[in-house]
């Protein structure tokens, strides 16, 4: 039914070949540290730890805020390139559609409450606001599903790898401009969430929204793979993603799992975009900068592989953070991008990815 | 599906029908066939391929083209034109999508105008260079992508023309960042005209350098590459060689043409190396009808008019043109991917009548 | 009658391979398809897992109509498939491997009991359970393949070229577990190429050849058959 040329799947483990970094063997431990893995994880905390002493821990709470936003978006990602093997380019715009959403939902909630500040809506608002951006989110990834990939995919599956990646292109530029034309170009923001005086940790002080932005992106990716690798549901996903023709013969209805993927990835991409609202207003283009961030982490951590995409989240923020804060406000494209073209022409089965088929052309 | 698939994937201009049986007259030996005629099967044209580029050089003179706004949206759509031959090289060819194209092609544009306004060098001496840096560029791309498959080359040039994007817009003692730099003009004068004839001169040349390319054996060798990488090995063709040498040929045709939009419209900014200019070019190419090469630059014309017309007339509506060439993509993408050079090869090109026959096909040589 | 397949045409695309191929399958038989490369083996195996859509015939099952349904109804109204390059979830551990296969099977009871069941039958298998499937020897993921068709509890097994790429002794182990599963009252149809040991195995046969079944009998006739003796045994 999928026959593709190029294949990626879902793997699970930060593993590069033998070494595994839980190993209690001092030998294996050093081992994982002279791998690909251990040198960047290693090297990453280390620079962001040097960071923080010589310019403040505030560097530390960008790079978890941003990292934490890049995580849920690279994981939607990964996951729609593992299953439905698209390289997703439209990718940013339903992070775009979540804050939007997000918006026209939060806009009524606090003019009602500035009239009634005791009002439960105070606190519940807020999450009705995100919730509402992820159900959005994996509304419009459905409907892209239903009336793009889903036809293409039933005409032809020839270079179907190349094709469903210009569709999104197609989708990409169509879903901006439809934000254009109805909702206008103009930002629409917010100033704050939740409010209130903002919470002193270690001596900085973060707003309340950045922790609780934090605390739901770190809960969903928890929860998210949880489900990936203990439900029956999340194994199926898994299974789809690593053999079609498998999945068919034990039973999995791959349309069930296809249609369920997108709308995971693109929840996920959605709530990334509703939590961050007060961070980043709606406006048409927003979605292209998560958009490059993410593939950023996928090209980093390797195709397809969830834990990873979390892990290298961090690391990318922490590069866009350093970026900005040593090399200039900017910069931060030319810098991610050049590392990232090293990692693609060096290593490009990414530090986490074991020999991934699909990438090298052999 | 598959034949039709197979046969989008590009078939040249004049390559004979296999399918079609000929009428006797229209098959002639080398000897039999007229000079004209050779040319035209040299060059890539067929009659009614040369009809369109009279029409084309006579174009400014026909009302109502010859107002200048017209004129200006004439130069702008043979421009993309161009452009979407040069991009057509590669993806419809090797198969592989040069994603930092537009960057490659501002990538040009700036050589020649930084050369132009700090070393007062003149624009044409300037283009060239663009061009050959722009080669340059093309053969790094096409370097380090060698070993990557098709998305992830993609993703290389992708990357590319973000960090060249980048670059532009911060080395403001260079570039003067967003604000963009004052390029002096090809030509000092007011009209357009010879700006027009410029670039139907440029769109010609890269049609001609992209065809003779394809019609030798080398374009057998892309098509091999672009459709089974192993396979094309294992025939012993060097996909190292022509991967590099496409990529670096298209990008150089993409600086030349950078050089002209810098020196055509006197202001050079970082935006005219973003994607979505990628993407503008990408979407006339493959309506165009992918490895077709002329098929994006017939349909650029009235692509680039049905836009501008849209966006001038409905500007309280901004952004429904971006929105229309976006819809026309995906569903050429699902429902028509041979573009309009499959159906005008399906539909168009088999009439009865003898005369037209020889107009769409020209003479064909055994 | 648990299979009956009734002029069954399939093919890739427009290349059609099956011509009106008939075949019947009892409850606990053990039944063999043989034939030259390129006969339709695999295509009948597939056509009747759902992985290809017949152009024609009917295929019934326990009674029912399953002609051009999805691979997954079939899979859940009982007939199991264990394909010739195996399909396994290489990034899985060899347990989810085999809990996978028993996607279909919604109870966790049963599901640990079927688990329990092809642990005791391979015991091979529960010592490499925590291993990741793409790293095993290629005679373990066979047995692991055949384990995994196994864990839903199929009324019918289709099992396609198990000694494909294998050791000769290696194959004998195969073998040995199908006779296992035979005996334990499993329907199986089982394609392969190595003739003398499957008619030497089975209690039928089909003989397949350019896309029709040629010949049809017992599988200790067919071993004697001087057609076959020639051309595929080469005496």
């Amino acid at each position: 039914m999928m026959a593709m040329s190029e294949k990626f799947s879902l793997e699970f483990n930060l593993k590069a070949g033998e070494n595994n970094f839980m190993s209690k063997n001092n030998k294996a431990f050093v081992g994982w540290i002279k791998s690909a893995p251990g040198i960047t994880i290693s090297g990453s905390i280390i620079l962001a730890v040097f960071a923080t002493i010589y310019s403040g821990p505030y560097i530390l709470v960008n790079v978890i805020i941003t990292g934490g936003m890049l995580a849920l978006v690279a994981t939607g990602l990964t996951l729609i390139l593992g299953v439905l093997n698209i390289a997703m380019f439209a990718h940013g715009e339903y992070f775009m559609i979540g804050s939007l959403t997000a918006y026209y939902v939060f806009t009524p909630i606090s003019n009602y409450v500035n009239e009634n500040p005791d009002s439960i809506l105070a606190i519940t608002g807020p999450l009705i606001a995100i919730a509402l951006s992820m159900i959005s989110g994996a509304i419009a990834g459905v409907i892209s599903e239903k009336i793009v990939f889903g036809p293409l995919r039933r005409r032809s599956t020839d270079n179907w790898v190349m094709n469903s990646f210009l569709l999104t292109v197609g989708l990409s530029v169509l879903l901006i401009n439809l934000h254009q034309l109805i909702f206008g170009a103009d930002f629409k923001g917010i100033v704050r969430y939740w409010g209130g005086m903002p919470t002193e940790i270690a001596g900085v002080f973060i707003s309340r929204d950045r922790i609780m932005a934090f605390i739901i992106s770190a809960f969903i990716v928890l929860v998210f793979w949880l489900f990936m690798t203990y439900t029956r549901t999340g194994r199926a996903i898994r299974a789809v993603s690593q053999d079609v023709t498998g999945a068919q013969i034990v039973g999995i209805n791959i349309e069930n799992i296809v249609l369920l993927t997108i709308a995971l990835s693109c929840a996920l991409s959605g709530v990334a975009g509703g939590s961050l609202l007060f961070m980043y207003p709606s406006y048409p283009t927003m979605g292209l900068e998560p958009l490059y961030m993410a593939w950023f982490v996928v090209i980093l951590s390797g195709l397809g592989n969830i834990l990873g995409a979390v892990v290298g989240a961090f690391m990318v923020a922490l590069l866009k953070v350093m970026t900005v804060e040593y090399v200039g406000a900017g910069w931060d494209f030319v810098v991610p991008s050049i590392l990232i073209m090293m990692v693609l022409i060096f290593k490009p089965s990414g530090i986490f990815g074991s020999e991934v088929r699909g990438v090298l052309d052999k | 599906m598959r034949a039709k698939d197979e046969h989008s994937a590009g078939e040249y201009q004049n390559a004979p029908d296999v399918d079609t049986p000929l009428h006797n007259g229209d098959t002639l030996l080398q000897d039999d066939i007229n000079p004209f005629d050779m040319m035209l099967q040299k060059t890539g044209f067929t009659p009614v391929g040369l009809v369109g580029v009279i029409l084309l050089l006579a174009l400014p003179f026909i009302p109502p083209f010859n107002q200048e706004y017209l004129l200006r949206w004439l130069i702008y759509a043979a421009f993309i034109a161009a452009m979407s031959v040069g991009f057509d090289f590669t993806s419809g060819y090797i198969n592989i999508v040069n994603f930092g194209y537009a960057a490659v092609m501002g990538y040009g544009g700036y050589t020649t105008s930084i050369l132009a306004i700090n070393l007062g060098l003149t624009p044409w001496i300037g283009i060239l260079l663009g061009g050959v840096n722009a080669a340059v560029l093309g053969l790094a791309i096409g370097m380090t992508s060698l070993r990557l498959r098709g998305i992830f080359a993609a993703c290389l040039s992708w990357f590319f023309g973000l960090a060249l994007m980048g670059l532009a817009t911060k080395m403001v003692w260079l570039t003067r960042g967003p604000l963009g730099l004052r390029v002096p003009r090809l030509f000092e004068t007011e009209s357009n005209l010879p700006f027009y004839y410029t670039i139907v001169i440029l769109l010609l040349a890269t049609y001609l350098i992209c065809t003779s390319v394809v019609r030798s054996n080398m374009g057998l060798a892309f098509k091999a590459i672009g459709q089974n990488m192993d396979a094309a090995r294992t025939s012993g063709i060097n996909p190292v060689f022509y991967r590099v040498f496409n990529f670096t040929l298209s990008c150089a045709l993409a600086g030349v043409l950078g050089g002209f939009y810098a020196h055509f419209y006197g202001i050079l900014t970082p935006d005219i190396m973003q994607t979505s200019k990628t993407v503008e070019v990408l979407a006339v190419a493959y309506i165009g009808g992918r490895g077709s090469l002329w098929g994006g630059a017939v349909i650029a014309f009235p692509f680039i008019f049905i836009m501008e017309i849209v966006r001038s007339t409905l500007s309280n509506l901004p952004g429904l043109n971006l929105i229309i060439y976006a819809l026309l993509l995906i569903l050429v993408m699902i429902y028509y991917p041979g573009g309009f050079s499959y159906f005008f090869d399906e539909h168009l090109r088999k009439p009865k009548n003898r005369v037209l026959r020889y107009l769409m096909n020209g003479r064909q040589v055994n | 009658m648990l299979l009956e397949v009734k002029e069954l045409d399939a093919g890739y695309g427009y290349l059609q391979i099956l011509r009106k191929v008939c075949l019947t399958i009892d409850k606990g038989e053990y039944v063999c398809i043989v034939g030259p490369n390129g006969a339709g083996k695999s295509t009948t195996m597939k056509a009747i897992s759902g992985l290809i859509k017949p152009m024609g015939g009917k295929i019934i099952f326990n009674g029912e109509d399953i002609t051009g349904l999805p691979a997954y109804e079939i899979t859940q109204k009982g007939i199991a498939f264990v394909s010739e390059e195996m399909n396994l979830f290489v990034n899985m551990t060899v347990q989810e491997n085999l809990l996978m296969g028993a996607y279909i099977i919604r109870d966790k009871k049963i599901q640990r009991d079927r688990l329990d069941f092809i642990f005791d039958l391979f015991p091979r298998l529960a010592e490499r359970k925590k291993q990741l499937a793409g790293t095993m020897s290629g005679g373990e993921r066979k047995m692991l393949a055949i384990g995994r068709g196994m864990m839903s509890n199929p009324t019918l097994m289709l099992v396609d070229e198990p000694s494909f790429g294998l050791a000769p002794q290696l194959t004998e182990n195969v073998f040995q577990s199908l006779d296992v599963l035979a005996k334990s009252g499993v329907t199986i149809m089982l394609v392969e190429q190595n003739v003398t040991k499957t008619l030497s195995v089975t209690n039928r046969g089909y003989v397949l050849e350019n896309g029709k079944i040629g010949l049809a009998g017992k599988s200790s006739d067919l071993a004697n058959d001087g057609y076959v003796r020639k051309v595929f045994l080469g005496v």
